[in-house]
């Protein structure tokens, strides 16, 4: 009965998926193409990153951004060091990948069968992190109504930090999703939101890469190759330039 | 099936290709030596840059010529009789050549550079002719003239002759070496090197007086190309005048955008004598002598926002010192395009990107990348700026009201 639900194909099922192979195989034209001479080029060709604007929230209700707001806030709070994940952007990094192909998964087989994996093998989860979201967060605050009668972002910091630990060791349960599993993907996204490129929404003027001296999206180091031993300095250049760019009144 | 048909394919074409020289000497070897002259002639001209559109068959037309006009289409000069040249005869041509006057006493627009072609000697019209016979006859119905009111009137013509026409074929100076004088045969001449490289009065004409000077047409700005040390290639040696037309790149320049086609189609097929007989007369010609501008200075505010924009978007190829890598990314510090008064080939390049002609004996066609999406015309205005003022090169700053505007016209 156990080895039936491994996903080993039968003879009839690799026989078909075979002629069906097969099939494709021999009637499509293929999607290659000969190309003489020099390789095509287009002008105003470019495939730049797929931001969207700001102002506006894409995915997230006033509710939720209140709360995500509210978690981000703790998991990389205000101090000498930077701003807090907040000030930064994080809220809106995560409502536009929300909105966006990661959202959905649309990358992801998510087909099933869903079952237990190993640490190696990655999220099996069947909802995609919009579903998981939607759920995570409601069952956070119906947790957080039920035990303090207060929504999350209600919380005073300290209670805040108790309740986001318990859900990283999972010592509370959400009713609709895995707390661990939740906590560590919104930590997981949040930290993606603070070190990402400002264009995405998040690092709001580079702030992480500017306390790390990270020196930000270049591709040319020939000019320091030689210059060993030295603090070099270098300003962070996002995607979208940097402040030095703008004329100076 | 496929093979066998692709056999019967190479079959045909061995019977082509053997079946040229018992034709040649059907007709005999002077007929066939004149009409290979008249072809090497035709791709001297580069009448294919008009005359042939892509996806048609050579010469049968079709190319549309934006002026500032309006539009005028290169007609089809296959022979066919009723689409083509068919019914012409040699002096018809010669009339089309010396005197830009079509068969009936019609005028041509000077679209057709017969204000250059008029030098161009009866014998060899006489060769292009014996060539343009032996094209396969294409019909490809052609309408020329789709200038609007009162342009299309092509009486309004005599009067734009008697403005800006010199008829004469070309009459060699016996001051200057043999070598000078085909040089200014073939630039002045069937090269028509004017028609996009001298700038035109209001009415379209070549202004003489600043004869190969830079100018702009159809969105590029065709720069100087006299001797002038600063806007033009002064500071090219004949070797290198030669190995661009030859190759398409040099240690200061790649030939990209519409010179890119006439080095794809023409100049790289030029003769090594013709190539070294237009960069003397190219070397010797007058220097504008035109004192080179004050550039910029390094504390101006555009400059320095232009310069974090350089260091972060164009280091990276074209290096820190304008330097460029020769034959891959072009030369920008003492470069005739960059010290151009008119700016629209540089902002043009930086918007949409370009792409190097590709020769024979230089063929991986190196682009540049489209920075449209990523650099505002603010940016774009400032990183030009700054290279147009930097490493010995002095021309006016760019606004960002030009690059909005060529922005717009390109990418509508």
């Amino acid at each position: 009965m156990r080895s039936s639900e491994v996903a080993q194909p039968n003879r009839r099922q690799f026989l078909s998926s075979t002629a069906i192979a097969l099939l494709l195989g021999s009637t499509g034209r293929g999607l290659g193409e000969t190309i003489a001479g020099s390789p095509p080029w287009k002008p105003f060709d470019a495939s730049p990153p797929q931001t969207l604007g700001s102002g506006t929230w894409y995915f997230l209700t006033p509710d939720e951004v209140r709360t995500v707001g509210a978690i981000t806030e703790r998991l990389i709070p205000a101090d000498e060091l930077s701003i807090s994940g907040k000030d930064a952007g994080c809220v809106e990094f995560i409502d536009r990948q929300l909105a966006g192909s990661y959202g959905s998964s649309e990358r992801l087989y998510m087909k099933g069968p869903f079952q237990p994996g190993t640490p190696e093998q990655g999220d099996q989860f069947p909802l995609d992190p919009r579903q998981r979201y939607r759920l995570g967060l409601a069952s956070l605050q119906a947790h957080c109504r039920e035990t303090y009668q207060k929504a999350f972002a209600d919380l005073p910091p300290e209670q805040r930090d108790q309740v986001l630990t318990q859900l990283q060791t999972g010592a509370i349960t959400l009713k609709d999703v895995d707390a661990k599993a939740f906590f560590a993907l919104v930590l997981q996204n949040t930290m993606e939101g603070f070190f990402a490129d400002p264009i995405y929404g998040g690092n709001k003027e580079m702030v992480s890469w500017r306390m790390l001296g990270f020196p930000g999206a270049r591709y040319d180091y020939r000019d320091y190759i030689d210059k060993h031993n030295q603090k070099l300095d270098l300003p962070p250049l996002s995607i979208a330039g940097r402040s030095e760019w703008r004329v100076k009144d | 099936m496929p093979v066998s048909k692709r056999l019967g394919g190479a079959a045909f074409a061995a019977l082509v290709v053997a079946a040229i020289p018992v034709g040649a000497q059907v007709t005999g070897d002077a007929a066939f030596s004149q009409v290979e002259k008249g072809r090497d002639l035709a791709v001297l001209g580069d009448c294919a840059a008009c005359h042939t559109a892509p996806g048609l068959p050579p010469f049968a037309g079709g190319v549309v010529l934006q002026t500032p006009f309006g539009n005028l289409v290169a007609p089809n000069i296959t022979p066919d009789i009723e689409t083509g040249v068919g019914r012409l005869s040699l002096q018809d041509f010669q009339s089309v050549m010396s005197k830009g006057i079509g068969k009936g006493g019609y005028h041509l627009y000077g679209a057709m550079p017969f204000t250059a072609y008029t030098k161009v000697s009866a014998q060899d019209n006489a060769a292009i002719w014996a060539y343009l016979q032996t094209l396969e006859p294409v019909k490809n119905k052609i309408e020329p003239n789709q200038l609007p009111f009162p342009f299309n009137i092509r009486a309004s013509l005599i009067g734009w002759n008697l403005l800006n026409f010199t008829q004469g074929e070309f009459k060699p100076d016996p001051k200057q070496s043999p070598d000078w004088n085909r040089g200014a045969y073939i630039v002045e001449g069937l090269g028509h090197c004017g028609t996009c490289h001298t700038p035109k009065n209001l009415i379209g004409g070549d202004k003489n007086s600043q004869f190969l000077e830079g100018a702009t047409l159809q969105g590029w700005f065709a720069p100087n190309i006299t001797a002038d040390p600063h806007k033009g290639i002064g500071a090219w040696s004949e070797d290198e005048i030669v190995q661009y037309l030859k190759t398409g790149a040099n240690r200061f320049d790649i030939a990209s955008g519409p010179m890119a086609e006439v080095v794809e189609k023409s100049s790289q097929h030029w003769s090594e004598a013709d190539l070294k007989a237009v960069a003397v007369y190219l070397k010797a010609g007058r220097n504008g002598e035109a004192k080179a501008p004050a550039p910029l200075p390094a504390g101006d505010k555009l400059m320095a926002a232009g310069q974090a924009v350089f260091a972060d978007r164009c280091m990276g190829c074209h290096v820190a010192t304008g330097a460029g890598v020769p034959k891959l990314f072009p030369r920008l510090a003492q470069a005739p395009l960059v010290n151009s008064d008119d700016p629209t080939t540089l902002i043009r390049v930086v918007l949409a990107g370009s792409r190097a002609g590709t020769t024979r004996a230089a063929s991986t066609g190196p682009a540049m990348p489209s920075f449209a999406w990523n650099l505002s015309d603010q940016d774009v205005a400032a990183v030009l700026t700054y290279v147009r003022n930097s490493w010995g090169n002095a021309a006016p700053a760019v606004s960002a009201k030009d690059v909005a505007s060529l922005r717009t016209s390109l990418q509508p």
